[in-house]
């Protein structure tokens, strides 16, 4: 965590939200780099889903619309999907998660990121919330 | 109507070990501690701690408890004694549709113990006064949830902490049986038993622990300072799942009856004279149209069957699931549901609808492990 990273804490847990990604209203953050941007599920959402058991992720090269749904989750608890922000090609997944699906538990900012994806246009950043605006949602949510 | 949740009154200590919380039947509880399958291993292979403040319980005081009970509850009471708990009896309508599973405790014979499931905590309150007026019984019911802490310790090195948290005797009780007014820390708990909710208890590995809510926070830290791992209930759910013990709510409820979920260790059939009697005679005597039974996938399927999935032979639905998980022990996963009567092929082969994708599963009887 850097000092710039924002820690919610509410009564039901404590979570962190990066500075430099954009954020998804359904708990995805995303990465921009260059022309390719990468998802994950925020650290709110494995919180939230409990501990990761099954990941299943799309094949690269696939093609993929904004809004649908790009890869499911499964937790002892419960199934979810994460969706995609965008229309566009699947680069690269991360295998590493169908031999480890708890890295999405243990660092969902990092190793636990799920896929790469080659935007068809470039993204509007406009349609995301900023670090500050989605940690405004959790405490909202929570409170 | 929406309800405010209430949180276990051990929260804050659950939450010094990292206790990921979540809610259940209106609890704010510890759901797991990072990782409910080593939770869960370590349930069957060492020994854990769990926080089930969340259970509702009642002092129940009156004159006539055992008439009482006798008349309300699904099983035979007649052996039934001081210093004992009854194991899970039903409390059933009129309909034999279960109202609830709850456990006595035989404190003396003017004051009973009843711990039952937290959802139901209002309505079987109600149910038990409702029915002590119909048939002319004074009781009184206190509801003591908030105000003590329930701690269950289960696995094979139960009994080295229950030592080290200087319970005496705890080595001779037998199989739900409670030591009352018993020393803990060196100081008294309401209670002791040996029991749980795990398997353990089953091979004498379980204890649990009532007292007030300040020293149960005391016991749990003391507990896991002896050895014991923290525990949720993701892990509780996995491990009575195993052992095919019912869910109220989830598993079984008033759209089932007794026979059909094959809750053998809460009936007595040769008993009479209690509610919903006739009803389950004769369905007993008739037959019933489907049945609960376990199901295990194969290893490598990775989706865990779910509430609600559909269960099939050659596409045709015989059944349906009502809860799933993954057994960290069997390495595969596992679930529960009903089955027609006609296809209960306990041994054999159906597929299990899992999100469009059909899986090959065995049908099998109870516990898993």
């Amino acid at each position: 965590m850097s000092a710039e990273d924002i820690l919610v804490k509410t009564k039901l847990g404590e979570y962190l939200v990066k500075k430099g990604l954009l954020y998804t209203e359904s708990d995805e953050w995303i990465k921009v780099q260059d022309d390719a941007i990468t998802l994950g599920i925020t650290d709110y959402a494995q919180k939230k889903l409990k501990y990761v058991v099954n990941v299943e992720l799309p094949e690269p090269g696939a093609s993929v619309k904004a809004g649908e749904p790009i890869v499911t989750l499964e937790s002892v608890k419960s199934v979810a999907d994460a969706y995609s922000p965008c229309s566009g090609e699947v680069l690269e997944v991360n295998e590493e998660l169908y031999d480890a699906p708890d890295l999405i538990n243990k660092d969902p900012y990092g190793a636990g990121w799920l896929v790469k994806i080659k935007p068809a246009e470039p993204l509007d950043e406009s349609k995301f919330l900023s670090p500050e605006a989605y940690a405004e949602k959790i405490r909202a949510k929570e409170e | 109507m929406l309800k405010t949740a209430r949180e276990t009154p051990l929260l804050e200590t659950l939450r010094k070990y990292g206790a990921s919380v979540g809610e259940f039947a209106g609890w704010i509880t510890a759901m797991d501690y990072g990782n409910p399958l080593e939770e869960h291993v370590a349930t069957r292979n060492s020994v854990t701690v769990f926080d089930v403040s969340h259970m509702g319980r009642y002092l129940i005081r009156g004159d006539n408890l055992f008439e009482f009970f006798q008349k309300l509850v699904s099983k035979d009471l007649s052996k039934f004694k001081e210093g004992r708990m009854s194991g899970p009896v039903l409390l059933l309508n009129e309909n034999a549709h279960i109202i609830d599973d709850v456990m006595l405790y035989y404190l003396s014979d003017t004051e009973w113990l009843a711990v039952v499931n937290a959802p139901n905590i209002e309505k079987d309150r109600a149910w038990m006064l409702k029915w002590a007026k119909e048939w002319g019984y004074n009781i009184t019911i206190k509801d003591i949830t908030l105000s003590t802490a329930l701690i269950a310790i289960q696995g094979p090195r139960a009994p080295e902490v229950i030592e080290k948290l200087g319970v005496k005797e705890a080595e001779s009780l037998s199989i739900l049986e409670f030591l009352r007014r018993t020393s803990v820390l060196g100081e008294e708990a309401i209670l002791v038993s040996r029991s749980g909710w795990t398997g353990e208890e089953v091979r004498s590995h379980g204890y649990e622990i009532m007292t007030t809510v300040e020293h149960g926070k005391r016991v749990f830290e003391a507990a896991v300072k002896a050895g014991a791992k923290p525990a949720g209930l993701i892990a509780r759910d996995s491990l009575r799942l195993e052992m095919g013990y019912p869910l109220i709510g989830v598993d079984i409820g008033d759209d089932v009856n007794p026979i059909e979920a094959r809750y053998w260790m809460a009936l007595s059939l040769k008993k009479r004279g209690f509610l919903g009697e006739e009803v389950l005679r004769r369905i007993y005597r008739e037959g019933v149209s489907k049945f609960r039974v376990a199901f295990k996938l194969k290893k490598g399927v990775r989706r865990i069957p779910r509430h609600g999935n559909n269960v099939l032979i050659d596409g045709k639905v015989v059944g349906y699931v009502t809860s799933g998980a993954y057994s960290p022990v069997l390495g595969r996963s596992i679930g529960m549901g009903y089955i027609e009567a006609t296809h209960s092929y306990i041994g054999f082969k159906v597929t299990i609808d899992i999100r469009g994708k059909t899986y090959e599963a065995k049908i099998l009887d109870f516990p898993l492990i």
